[in-house]
């Protein structure tokens, strides 16, 4: 008889998901899946409306990545009617897309994936959380996090027009310009963020990277992975959050391909499985190959990790210092093909490629606000309707997001599809918990301590299942859970057809 | 005094709290401020912020009551659902404010209008018919703590 166990709901995860570990007769691990709740007909929702909501319907998809899919919906709808986003609005976006990554890769640092190193993977789990990190690191740094989360937030609301669902993206253009206060406001804003992400390396340093147990954790086996990597790039091969070319680089760390946010159904394939609703998106040129690691296999990552692994350089000084320390700490720095770093496989390292892509976020935010033009009011132009195709994309916290709309001559939508940033890591977080629970529980011995490093393995990727289950369209399945392998139904869950 | 709305828009029964603000926001309440938001934990307690007294309107997940029922509660009652996974609950969000000495209503200021949903996984900005014929009763609800714990002149901030 097997045993199920089931982890419901997922602790400090966004949104909420569930876990399922099947255990045989012996008390070893058959299986585990990842498991999230379907949210039903966004796509109907969308079709028939005019094009420019979706920036104001897309923000609301959840409430943890609002501005990712604002911006997003904003590209696609610069491409749809053929306006060109005017410079001085796309800096004003690029300026609040690096506020958000710092509120949004601080949460995650602080509340979500740090506890289970800052106050430990063992620690009982009511501490392993932001108390338990303020206890540890001392009620200054709680207070550096909260006035982080809320100075960002208070420019996003002065810059977006509006707190949380931000609502100034226009097609080709932003709604409102930037006053010389604001301007003052987000230089301020820069520079205390750039000594808090400093401040936020140098508490992994010493309590994470200066912890043997904890480097061994992060160095070792258990958490590793050798898949395909992507990620977007400026013309120098550094990571852009906001715009940019979609580089994806094999295992080896060799550049696979490179292509246009408009070119992703040529590289891009999703692949179903009966038990999940959420699609496998993999490398089509590879083809899936299963839930297997490995140069011949489809399956990509698109985390911080893959965007420092198919990065070849950051734009900014201080990061640009911090990405060598850590492909060095990895013994990668500069042994990869054409002297490129090699790329890191361990998994647990992505909590350290966060807090590298917050410091380059708050540099590039300094860059952002420091630009002469900051100011200059030519933020809007018209635009006129026009039947067409519209793809935006964004590197979103969580990875890679699409939007790609149609729309008929009067500018209503015919067609919505979004692949979000969480449904690109679907096939490697389902690797990683499979792992990890295949290495951690053994004759049926399950501890808090390890049912909680079972945890670690997904939470490392910050996945934001209410976005990843929004993205499916109309036609739920019914959810069928079969033991790998010979495929015996272990479960079968309702879902309406 | 806050009264703050959560809940999206756009998936049908978890938009009543944002509906209910909507309903009431057009009477006159002074020194109340309305808030329509959709995540709690960290960003509600960015909403709590200075002010003496909130009361939080959210639709609550229970199978075992009937779809359309108002329940009025102190935060003792809040589950995960009441408040938010994204970053932490609502309990542990005014512990780490009340930690770092943010100005924040005491436990006995805050009250839950919960109203039970039906549905809040199907994107539509309608309700469903029993949430629908909720609203009037939550808005009342509403009415009714203002009435008694709501005093004193504005004080707020932000």
């Amino acid at each position: 008889m097997n045993q199920r166990i089931t982890i419901d709901p997922i602790t400090r995860l966004e949104g909420h998901g569930r876990i399922e570990i099947f255990l045989d007769d012996a008390g070893e691990v058959v299986s585990a899946y990842f498991q999230v709740p379907e949210l039903r007909g966004f796509e109907s929702f969308c079709v028939g409306r005019q094009a420019e909501e979706m920036p104001n319907i897309t923000n609301r998809i959840c409430g943890v990545c609002p501005e990712a899919h604002h911006i997003a919906a904003a590209k696609a709808l610069d491409e749809m009617f053929g306006t060109p986003c005017l410079p001085a609005a796309a800096r004003i976006r690029e300026l609040i897309y690096n506020a958000f990554f710092v509120t949004d890769h601080t949460t995650h640092f602080y509340c979500l994936g740090g506890p289970d190193f800052i106050v430990g993977p063992d620690a009982p789990k009511e501490e392993r959380n932001i108390l338990g990190v303020i206890r540890k690191v001392g009620l200054d740094a709680g207070k550096a996090v909260i006035a982080c989360r809320s100075r960002n937030h208070e420019l996003i609301k002065k810059l977006g027009g509006r707190g949380v669902h931000l609502c100034g993206a226009l097609p080709g253009g932003w709604s409102i310009a930037v006053s010389p206060e604001i301007a003052e406001e987000a230089r301020q804003t820069a520079r205390q963020n750039i000594e808090f992400a400093l401040f936020s390396l140098d508490i992994f340093h010493k309590i994470v990277m200066g912890n043997e147990a904890y480097r061994n954790l992060v160095l070792g086996d258990l958490y590793a992975h050798q898949t395909y990597s992507m990620g977007t790039v400026d013309a120098d091969n550094a990571p852009n959050f906001y715009d940019g070319t979609i580089r994806v680089v094999d295992p080896d760390g060799n550049e696979f391909t490179r292509y246009k946010a408009h070119e992703y159904r040529d590289h891009i394939a999703e692949h179903v499985e009966p038990w999940s609703y959420v699609k496998f998106p993999y490398l089509k040129k590879i083809g899936w190959k299963g839930f297997v690691d490995g140069p011949q296999s489809g399956v990509y990552q698109a985390t911080p990790l893959a965007r420092l692994n198919v990065a070849d350089r950051m734009a900014t000084p201080r990061a640009q210092a911090e990405f060598e320390r850590f492909f060095d700490a990895f013994g990668c720095l500069g042994n990869g093909p054409n002297g490129r770093n090699r790329p890191v496989h361990h998994r647990l390292a992505t909590h350290w490629a966060r807090l590298i892509e917050l410091l380059y976020a708050a540099e590039r935010m300094q860059e952002l606000a420091d630009h002469p033009d900051l100011c200059d009011p030519n933020v809007r132009q018209i635009v006129s309707y026009r039947a067409g195709v519209g793809i935006g994309c964004v590197e979103a916290p969580r990875g890679t997001l699409t939007h790609h709309y149609s729309c008929d001559e009067r500018g209503i939508l015919t067609s919505v599809n979004l692949v979000v940033g969480t449904t690109n890591n679907n096939a490697p977080i389902g690797m990683s918990i499979a792992k990890a629970a295949k290495g951690l529980i053994h004759k049926g011995i399950i501890s808090d301590g390890i049912l909680n490093r079972v945890e670690m393995a997904f939470r490392l990727y910050d996945p934001c299942c209410s976005c990843a289950t929004h993205a499916i369209g109309t036609a739920p399945l019914e959810l069928t859970v079969r033991r790998s392998g010979d495929g015996t139904v272990l479960d079968r869950i309702r879902r309406g057809y | 005094m806050v009264v703050v709305g959560l809940g999206s828009p756009f998936l049908m029964d978890d938009s009543v709290g944002p509906r209910v603000v909507r309903e009431l926001a057009g009477e006159e309440f002074p020194g109340v401020r309305f808030v329509e938001a959709h995540a709690g934990g960290l960003l509600l307690l960015e909403e709590l912020s200075g002010t003496r007294g909130a009361v939080i309107i959210d639709a609550l997940i229970d199978e075992g009551l009937p779809p359309g029922e108002v329940i009025v509660s102190g935060i003792e009652r809040t589950s995960h659902n009441a408040a938010c996974s994204h970053d932490c609950g609502l309990p542990e969000a005014l512990a780490i404010g009340r930690t770092m000495g943010m100005t924040l209503p005491g436990d006995a200021d805050i009250s839950l209008v919960a109203v039970v949903a039906k549905d809040v996984t199907t994107f539509s900005e309608a309700l469903t018919p029993e949430v629908e014929a909720a609203v009037q009763r939550a808005c009342t609800a509403v009415r009714s703590i203002l009435a008694r714990k709501h005093a004193g002149p504005p004080a707020e901030a932000p």
